[in-house]
This record gives structure tokens, C-alpha cells and sequence, in this order.
């Protein structure tokens, strides 16, 4: 029983690679995503999605692509990594098996932590986002990141709000899995070298009442909170049970974008109160531009998650990179081509590549950015700051 | 509640324990085949899971259900990768032996706590190990790389050769799930009769002589060593030992292999991982709709299969041959009537 | 001191919920004989169903909370009746039907509502405050409205007809049967109880805390967790052990931090079983 198992999985995957060969058929560029589309992070892996189909139909309405003068078709095959280094490296060599080269995604530390062995075997060029310490590196050439993490961008957010708030204490809380510990342990590095003391606290992934934690946080009388990379959803209670505890201090969080989802857990801006935190992309007429066009384009809203718009202009550095390069197959020619481009983009703006300092590889895209504010309640425009140096 | 057990292959039941190593031997052939990192990525999945759902098997046989796999898996995996980093260890048969045997030694203090534990209680703590396993992952740091687990162990030599690439690594993978199943096949055949006395009535048992705490500790040790094997063979693939591939609800996925598949041969746990591991991949195709696809799956075999895949099989081929219809053995459906409810 | 009081007063709100939240489960194990995995699973559903009723619909918060609880036992008594009902004797079978069930449903709130958190408020805010310490007013009123539904499955339980009944069964289900009961009148009947309340506590607390697609899961583990420490089946038992977690929990977590604290919770279950195997208030466990 199983032999015929393997032989019907051996011709379904030679049935496969026929179809993706691109002799075969016309210049077809595909684009794999790896993303986590189910469970609690799947809004990050629905935002890639979004953005990496809607290049591709920008990509073929412009037919910006074009291999030897022939206009190249981009499509976009896309794969749940489920948050796992199995599930990434499951879907990496799925792709590999289909003569998919480009890899947009993973988002999460342990995806990426999954796929890059299977990426360096087979050649593939990934443009990851991960938060992790070691997300880049000399040793994986062909793996880029498509924002800077907490090291590129905590330094200049803790500037503003030490200004406005004043404070000389904070205590960072996250869950405690690589998702939290990679991110609390770096911005807390940023604080100490603004002269603020600081704290990490972790709590277990998946507490729902955070009552007892607030507590403890509450003992410990910091200045100021920062929810680093703790979810959105996890994020608003937090506030919310702070508020409730009697918390009058500033409350960052230094960890992804999720405002909107955050304000509306904890009860708005009222309860925020004093609050700052990281916005991935400073989001003016220009850059809400690219959700007009994805309406028209693709027949529905953009993905709600502001991670949409980073991975909208990552995604298009690579399709420039693949044109300039004028190959749909060799990646180290694309990579360094992408290396070359200048980092701009037509909505979001101007950047520079960095990651030297903080990866040993100059191999992060950064581009301007956002920081967030409400004070006492109110909402403010959010401030555009120029791309992150990363020094 | 008590159903008769049905057991499929009654005359032949060295068969299945003979085609189970048989499939998987076969295994080491793939490399000679296909150069296609699908099939190898599919192969080590299914392998792996197959080598873990074994585990699940064993213990099955004493009538427990356990969801300690990921806390075992991890003890082999993270032995095996701080062997290597640590020590310098990449002897494939030295990482294998610890592999096996450090899960099992774990499992002998453990057992000798939780198998007192009878039913769902066993069934519940099972639960809470993998929880707690988590955790000590994540308060370790400095053994286990805490949160952000362990990277860049050498890979494993064999005779001075380097098992790195996709077919060495397709090949340990193959090895280990080899031993695994030699080790189930052996555990189950010679234990027998004494894990079958204990399935049906632990405290008869124990009245008729039987010392039943050995048999069950025994299985327990086993079984770990096994998932032990299952675990090294996943850090070997990611080249990392990282807490979420013990995760506890991954558990569920061996004890889904087991019983999909047919928990009264040892096919089943075989062709419950091919099936559920293939479908999964195809499945993670449909982006947020996989799990539920998944759960579909599942629940359509297990209403239209009671004994599994291989237990539906098995009673179809007996169907087939009018000669045997005597002796077939009870339908599942059959098992209890309306008037068992009334 | 006020800490500790205040700690205290943490634990025993945790405790309500959880104690609402494990009655389900307990009852269906002692009922039916079945794991029910999809139990987390009905206590999203309850908080989406609310939200929907509310949002969708414009309904009042209290009647939302209703209609939660009716829509969760109706779709817990279907799922009995058509689907558990042939194999309820089986638990292996169950347990996998259940799981199959969870995962359906959380892909299908996901798809249905997305995977961020909806606007789903508590219609009351507001903190009472005096010599150190705080109360949330609607944590109040879920504390209150939770001891007032554990009260209910009490009198259900132990002074209804229906009560007796259920308990004859969980008892001795032959015995019952030759009595007269009629099981499969009465199964759907207990399984759409436990649902109901596990979609009741998902109505009354998400709103406080947060409403999410994902959090089946946590439901899930703490239920198990109760259940193991109070004694399969044993509604007296998962109520005390429901009171306790939340107070270890509690205390665990403000003196040893979030994940120590976790660490310590998981532990002590462990050491309680081993000193006690059939749980703090079980019998002798019904076999696997």
C-alpha cells in the first residue's frame, strides 16, 4: 500500500515539475510566499499574500518583467508555513520541487530559522521578516530582510518618546518564546543606551488574563511599560488591566505595527492614553495610494495588517532586481543585482541598505518609517522619521 | 465499553510487522530514484511522523494514550544536538544510541510516577508533560538555548563520511525510522501476550501473576527511546533543535497518525502518516483553510473507518475472499447494536 | 499586604471563569465518556456569536450573552446527535471527532471574521477603588454572573429530575438504561448543557479580556488542567480546582513572573496526581 503511495507522490511531483518548467511553457515567473496563514499569527502571513499578489498584477499590467524581450507572466504561489520550522522548510522544499527560486517570507523567528538551510541548498533568494537576532548573516548571501528590526528602529522611537515623556525606568513585557525574547532583549539594549533603566518581564504565550502580571508589574513601580513584540490582541488587554490597576506612565511597544487592533481591545484612545509605538511604514495620501490601486487591481480591500505596505515595496525591489537582472533563474545574479538598486520606492519613498553594524551584512531594506503617538488621550499625527541607519 | 478488540490479521501477524520494515527499508532506495526536493522533503516528514506515531503504538498496546511524544522527541533531539555542539559528537551510531537510550533512562523515573495513572488520568498528565516541557525549554537557556533553541550542530559522520546533503540527510532519517520500527515490531511480538493481557483487564492480569507495572514500564521506556529517535531525526533534518517543533499540541498529530491509520496493526501507524503527512502538505496549499480541511479529513475517516485505514482494509480483503468469510472477524459496525444503548 | 489581598481578589475572578469554563468539560467526561476537544473551540464561539449578535444584529449585550449560550448548545446538541452519537462508546473515536470539530471551527471563525481582534466591548466600564485596592466594575459583574451560573448547574445537577438522571447515567449507564432512562434522548441533552456553558463563559469574559480566533487553545489547556486537578467527572471537584489554579495561578504569577509562574502551576498538578491519582475530590476513574 504505501509503494503505491510513493510512486502516486513520485508522478504527482513529476507531473509538477513538467508544468513548472519553464522551457516548457511561456517566461513565467513564480513567486513563492511563505507565510503563516493559519492560527494566532496568521493576519502577518495574509498581509504578505496580499502585497506579493498585488505586485505580481502590477507587475504583468505593466509588463515590467521582460526575460531576452519577451514580457515575463509573474505568479505568486503561496504555502502556510504554520508558524514552525517544519512547516517552513515543508513549504520551502515544496517550492524548490516547483523551480520556485524567490522566496517572499517568513515572517516568524522560527520559519526562518527553518527554511534557511533548505534555501541555502537549493539557491533560492529569500526576502524574510523576522525580528530575530539572527535573521541575516554573512553565511546565508542570497537571504535579505524587508525591514529593519528593533535594532534599526528602537534607538530613534525611545529618542521622541523620552523626550515627550520624560521617563528613566521601563519594564518591557513579551511572551516568552523567541517571538518575545528576541525582540524585548534588543529594545531593552536601545533603552539602556538612552540612560533609562530597564526591565524584561515574560509571560507564558497564550495567557489570556493578565490581571496577575499587571500586579507584578505594578510592584515593581516602572516609569514607563513597553509591550515589545507581544500580539496585538495580548497588547490590548495589557493596557487595558494597566489603566485598570491604577497605571498612569507611558506605554510603548516596540514590536510591530497593530495600533488600530490594540486601541480597540484596550477601549480607545482614552485608555491608551499615553502611548508610542513603532509604525512600519509612515502612511501618508502617497502610500494609502497603493490601497486604492489594490482595490482596483485586485477587486478587494487591502489586507488590514500595515505590514501590507513594507511587503508591497519589498516585493517590488525584488521584481526590479529579477528585471534588472534579466534572469528568472540564477539567484546569486538577482542578489546581487538587489544589492546594487538604489532603495527607493515609488509610494514609500527613499532608503539605504543597512544591517552591517547589527548582522555583519549590509542586507536589511530601510525605508522611512513611522512613530506613533497618543497623548493624553489624543490621537497624534503620527511622525515621519527618515530610513533607520541601524547605527 | 469493553468492544472486542478486532484483530485484523489473526493467522498472519508477522505480515504486518514484516512489511512495516520492509516500507521503510524501501526508503533508502528514493535517493537512487529522484533528485526532487519534494519527495525528500515529503519522505523525511513522513518518516519522522511515522517514527513518532510508533511511539503511540506501543503504548496503545497497554491500552494507554499518550501525548508525551514531543516531550521525548525533544529529550533525543536536543541529546543529539548538544552532543554535537557541545561535545564535538557526530558519530551517527554514538548519536543514535544516545538518542534512543537518554529518552528512555528520562522515561524510567517518569513512568515509575505516571503509570500509576490509570485511563484518562494517564491520558491528562501525558498532556501536562508536554506543557511543562515547553517551559523547561524556554528556563534552560543555557542548556537548551532557551527560546531561541540550539543552531549550527555539525552534521552527523558516518566511517569519516559527512552525512550533509539531501540524500545523506534522507538517508539518517531512513536509518532511524528503521531502528524504530525494528524496535516496535521486536517490543510488540515478544510482549505480546502480555501487553494484549494487560489491554484487555490490567487488574486480571495482575491477579493472574503478571507483574503488570514491569510490562507497562517497559513499553513506557521503549516508547520514549523510539520517539527519542523520532526527535534526533527532526533536529537532523532543520539542522536545529528548536522548542516549537515539541510543541504540545503537535502530540496530537502522532496520536492522529495512529488512529487514522489503524491502531491494532503496526501498518497503521504507517499508513496513517503517509496518508495524514501527504494530505497536510497538499492541504497547506489552501493557506487559512488547511487546518480545517484537515479536521474534515479526519473526522470523514474516522466515521467511515472505525479501526483505521488498515483495519477497513483488512476487513475488505477478507470480505473479498469467500473461502475465509467464516472466519472474519466481527465489522466494526456491528460491534455494538442498538441494543447495547436501550 | 494590599498586594496580597489584591492578588487574592485576582485569583478568585480567575477562578469563577475557569470553574464556568471546566464544568462543561467535566460533565461531558462524566456524562458521556468523552474528551471533548472541541471544548475551547465552543468557547470562542460563544464570544464571536455574542460579537456577531451584537454587531450584526444590534442586540442588547445581556441578550447576545443568551444567544450565545442557545447557539452554542444547539450547534453542541446537533454535533452529538448526528455525529458522536453512533461511537459515544468509543473514546478514541470521540476524541478524534472532537478534534476534527475544533479544527473546523476555528478555521471557520477565522475565515468568518478575520484573524484580528473585533470590537467587542463590555457595555460597562469603570473601576471601583478604596484603600489600595481596584475592581473592575464588569469584572464584578462576570464574577457575579459566573457564581450565579455555576449555582445553576448546581441546582440542575443535584435537584432537578433532569440532574438525576444525568447522574444515573454518568453512574452506571447499564444499570440507568435498564431503568428506563434513555440515553440517546438524554446525551445530546448533556453534551448541548456543557457547550452552552462553555459558550456562556466565552460571551462573559472575552469581551473583558479579548476576543480572538486562536484562543481555544489556552481554553483548552486549562480545562484539562482543572479537570486533572479536581477528579475527572466530578462537577464538586473541578469547581474547588477551578478556585485553586486561579489562586496559584495568581500568586504564582505576580511572586515568580508570568513564565516561572506557569512552570510552577504545571508542576504542582504533577506532584497533586502523583500524591493523589484520581484527582483532589475524584472516585476510582472510569477506564480509557
Amino acid at each position: 500500500m504505501s509503494r503505491v503511495r510513493l510512486s502516486m507522490i513520485l508522478s504527482v511531483v513529476a507531473g509538477t515539475a513538467v508544468a513548472a518548467n519553464p522551457a516548457l511553457a511561456d517566461c513565467q515567473l513564480k513567486l513563492g510566499v511563505v507565510g503563516v496563514l493559519s492560527g494566532p499569527a496568521a493576519q502577518w502571513g495574509i498581509a504578505l499574500r496580499g502585497a506579493a499578489e498585488y505586485v505580481a498584477a502590477e507587475a504583468n499590467k505593466g509588463e515590467s518583467i521582460k526575460i531576452d524581450g519577451q514580457p515575463c507572466r509573474v505568479t505568486v504561489v503561496s504555502i502556510d508555513s504554520k508558524y514552525t520550522a517544519e512547516g517552513a522548510a515543508a513549504a520551502a522544499n515544496n517550492m524548490a520541487a516547483q523551480g520556485i527560486k524567490f522566496i517572499l517570507g517568513p515572517i516568524g523567528s522560527p520559519e526562518l530559522t527553518g527554511i534557511k538551510p533548505i534555501a541555502v541548498r537549493n539557491f533560492m533568494l529569500v526576502m524574510s521578516d523576522s525580528y530575530a537576532k539572527d535573521a541575516i548573516g554573512q553565511q546565508w548571501p542570497l537571504v535579505f530582510h524587508q525591514g529593519p528590526g528593533p535594532s534599526g528602529w528602537a534607538g530613534p522611537i525611545i529618542k521622541f518618546a523620552k523626550e515627550k515623556f520624560g521617563m528613566k525606568s521601563v519594564l518591557l513585557v513579551a511572551p516568552n518564546d523567541q517571538g518575545g525574547t528576541d525582540i524585548a532583549s534588543v529594545d531593552r539594549v536601545a533603552y539602556e543606551k538612552n540612560n533609562i533603566s530597564a526591565t524584561e518581564e515574560y509571560y507564558q504565550r497564550g495567557t489570556t488574563n493578565f490581571a496577575p502580571i499587571i500586579t507584578r508589574i505594578m510592584n515593581a513601580k516602572p516609569d514607563a511599560v513597553d509591550l515589545a513584540s507581544s500580539p496585538p490582541g495580548d497588547a490590548g488587554i495589557m493596557v487595558k488591566q494597566l489603566r485598570q490597576a491604577g497605571f498612569e506612565g507611558p506605554i510603548g511597544r516596540l514590536g510591530g505595527p497593530g495600533y488600530e487592533e490594540i486601541a480597540r481591545v484596550a477601549g480607545g484612545n482614552e485608555v491608551l492614553k499615553d502611548f508610542y509605538w513603532y509604525e512600519p511604514v509612515f502612511i501618508d495620501e502617497n502610500v494609502q495610494g497603493i490601497a486604492e490601486d489594490y482595490k482596483t487591481l485586485m477587486h478587494a480591500d487591502r489586507p488590514e495588517n500595515n505590514l501590507f505596505f513594507q511587503w508591497v515595496s519589498a516585493t517590488r525591489m525584488v521584481v526590479k532586481a529579477i528585471a534588472k537582472a534579466g534572469t528568472v533563474d540564477d539567484t546569486k545574479k538577482v542578489a546581487e543585482a538587489l544589492r546594487s538598486l538604489p532603495v527607493e520606492d515609488p509610494n514609500i519613498g527613499q532608503g539605504r541598505w543597512i544591517g552591517q553594524e547589527f548582522f555583519g551584512i549590509n542586507q536589511e531594506l530601510s525605508f522611512p518609517f513611522g512613530v506613533g503617538f497618543v497623548v493624553k488621550g489624543q490621537l497624534q499625527p503620527t511622525l515621519r522619521v527618515e530610513a533607520a541607519t541601524g547605527k | 465499553m469493553a468492544r472486542p478488540r478486532l484483530d485484523v490479521l489473526p493467522s498472519k501477524s508477522n505480515a504486518g510487522e514484516t512489511v512495516g520494515i520492509l516500507v521503510i527499508a524501501a526508503a533508502f532506495i528514493i535517493p537512487a530514484l529522484t533528485r526532487s526536493p519534494m519527495v525528500y522533503s515529503v519522505a523525511n516528514q513522513i518518516l519522522i511522523a511515522v517514527t513518532a506515531a510508533f511511539s503511540v503504538y506501543i503504548m496503545m498496546r497497554m491500552n494507554l494514550l499518550t501525548f508525551a511524544v514531543p516531550t521525548f522527541m525533544a529529550v533525543g533531539g536536543y541529546t543529539a544536538a548538544i552532543a554535537g555542539r557541545s561535545f564535538g559528537i557526530t558519530d551517527l551510531i554514538v548519536l543514535t544510541l544516545l538518542a534512543f537510550a537518554v529518552p528512555a533512562l528520562f522515561a524510567l523515573p517518569l513512568g515509575a510516577l505516571v503509570l500509576r495513572l490509570r485511563g484518562v488520568y494517564f491520558v491528562l498528565v501525558t498532556f501536562v508533560l508536554t506543557q511543562i516541557t515547553q517551559l523547561v525549554l524556554f528556563e534552560t537557556p543555557s542548556l537548551t538555548g532557551g527560546s531561541n533553541g540550539l543552531v549550527g550542530m555539525p552534521a552527523p559522520t558516518l566511517f569519516g563520511i559527512t552525512l550533509a546533503d539531501n540524500q545523506a540527510v534522507l538517508s539518517v532519517t531512513t536509518a532511524l525510522a528503521l531502528m524504530g520500527v525494528i524496535v516496535t515490531a521486536t517490543v510488540t511480538r515478544i510482549f505480546r501476550q502480555h501487553f494484549a493481557a494487560i489491554e484487555e483487564n490490567e487488574v486480571l492480569a495482575q491477579s493472574l501473576g503478571l507483574v503488570v507495572w514491569h510490562y507497562k514500564a517497559l513499553g513506557f521506556v521503549i516508547a520514549a527511546g523510539v520517539s527519542g529517535l523520532a526527535g534526533f531525526a527532526l533536529v537532523n533534518m532543520l539542522l536545529t533543535a528548536h522548542p516549537s517543533s515539541f510543541a504540545p499540541l503537535s502530540s496530537v498529530n502522532y496520536i492522529a497518525y495512529t488512529i487514522i491509520g489503524g491502531k491494532s496493526s503496526i501498518l497503521g501507524p504507517l499508513v496513517g502518516g503517509c496518508v495524514l503527512v501527504w494530505a497536510s502538505d497538499l492541504l497547506a496549499l489552501q493557506g487559512e483553510y488547511s487546518q480545517g480541511l484537515f479536521g474534515f479529513l479526519i473526522m470523514v475517516v474516522v466515521l467511515l473507518a472505525k479501526d483505521g485505514i488498515v483495519g477497513a482494509g483488512a476487513y475488505w480483503l477478507h470480505r473479498l475472499r469467500p473461502n475465509r468469510a467464516p472466519a472474519m472477524p466481527v465489522p466494526a459496525s456491528a460491534s455494538f447494536g442498538p441494543g447495547d444503548r436501550t | 499586604m494590599d498586594g496580597f489581598i489584591a492578588t487574592g481578589l485576582i485569583g478568585i475572578s480567575l477562578g469563577a471563569q475557569y470553574a464556568l469554563l471546566a464544568l462543561g468539560f467535566t460533565l461531558i467526561f462524566g456524562i458521556l465518556g468523552v474528551i471533548n476537544f472541541a471544548h475551547g473551540g465552543f468557547y470562542v464561539l460563544g464570544g464571536y456569536l455574542a460579537y456577531a449578535a451584537g454587531h450584526y444584529l444590534g442586540i442588547s449585550y445581556p441578550l447576545a450573552v443568551l444567544a450565545a449560550t442557545f447557539g452554542t448548545a444547539a450547534l453542541g446538541y446537533l454535533f452529538e446527535l448526528l455525529v458522536l452519537e453512533r461511537v459515544v462508546d468509543d473514546q478514541l473515536t470521540t476524541l478524534m471527532l472532537t478534534l476534527g470539530l475544533y479544527l473546523m471551527m476555528s478555521t471557520g471563525i477565522l475565515v468568518v471574521f478575520g484573524p484580528q481582534a473585533p470590537d467587542f466591548k463590555f457595555p460597562v466600564s469603570g473601576v471601583l477603588r478604596g484603600g489600595g485596592l481596584y475592581m473592575p466594575i464588569e469584572n464584578l459583574i462576570v464574577l457575579g454572573v459566573c457564581l450565579a451560573a455555576i449555582v445553576f448547574v448546581y441546582l440542575l445537577v443535584y435537584r432537578s429530575g433532569l440532574g438525576r438522571a444525568l447522574r444515573a447515567l454518568a453512574e452506571d449507564r447499564q444499570v440507568a438504561a435498564a431503568q428506563g432512562l434513555r440515553p440517546k434522548l438524554l446525551f445530546p441533552l448533556a453534551f448541548a448543557l456543557a457547550t452552552g456553558l462553555a459558550g456562556l463563559t466565552g460571551a462573559l469574559v472575552t469581551p473583558v479580556l479579548s476576543l480572538a480566533p486562536y484562543l481555544g487553545d489556552p481554553a483548552l489547556a486549562t480545562s484539562f488542567l482543572i479537570v486533572i486537578l479536581g477528579g475527572l467527572g466530578s462537577v464538586g471537584g473541578a469547581t474547588a480546582a477551578a478556585f485553586i489554579v486561579g489562586m496559584v495561578e495568581a500568586y504564582s504569577a505576580v511572586y515568580l513572573g508570568g513564565s516561572k509562574g506557569a512552570l510552577a502551576l504545571f508542576v504542582l498538578v504533577l506532584i497533586m496526581l502523583v500524591v493523589r491519582p484520581s484527582g483532589l475530590f475524584g472516585r476510582e476513574s472510569r477506564g480509557a
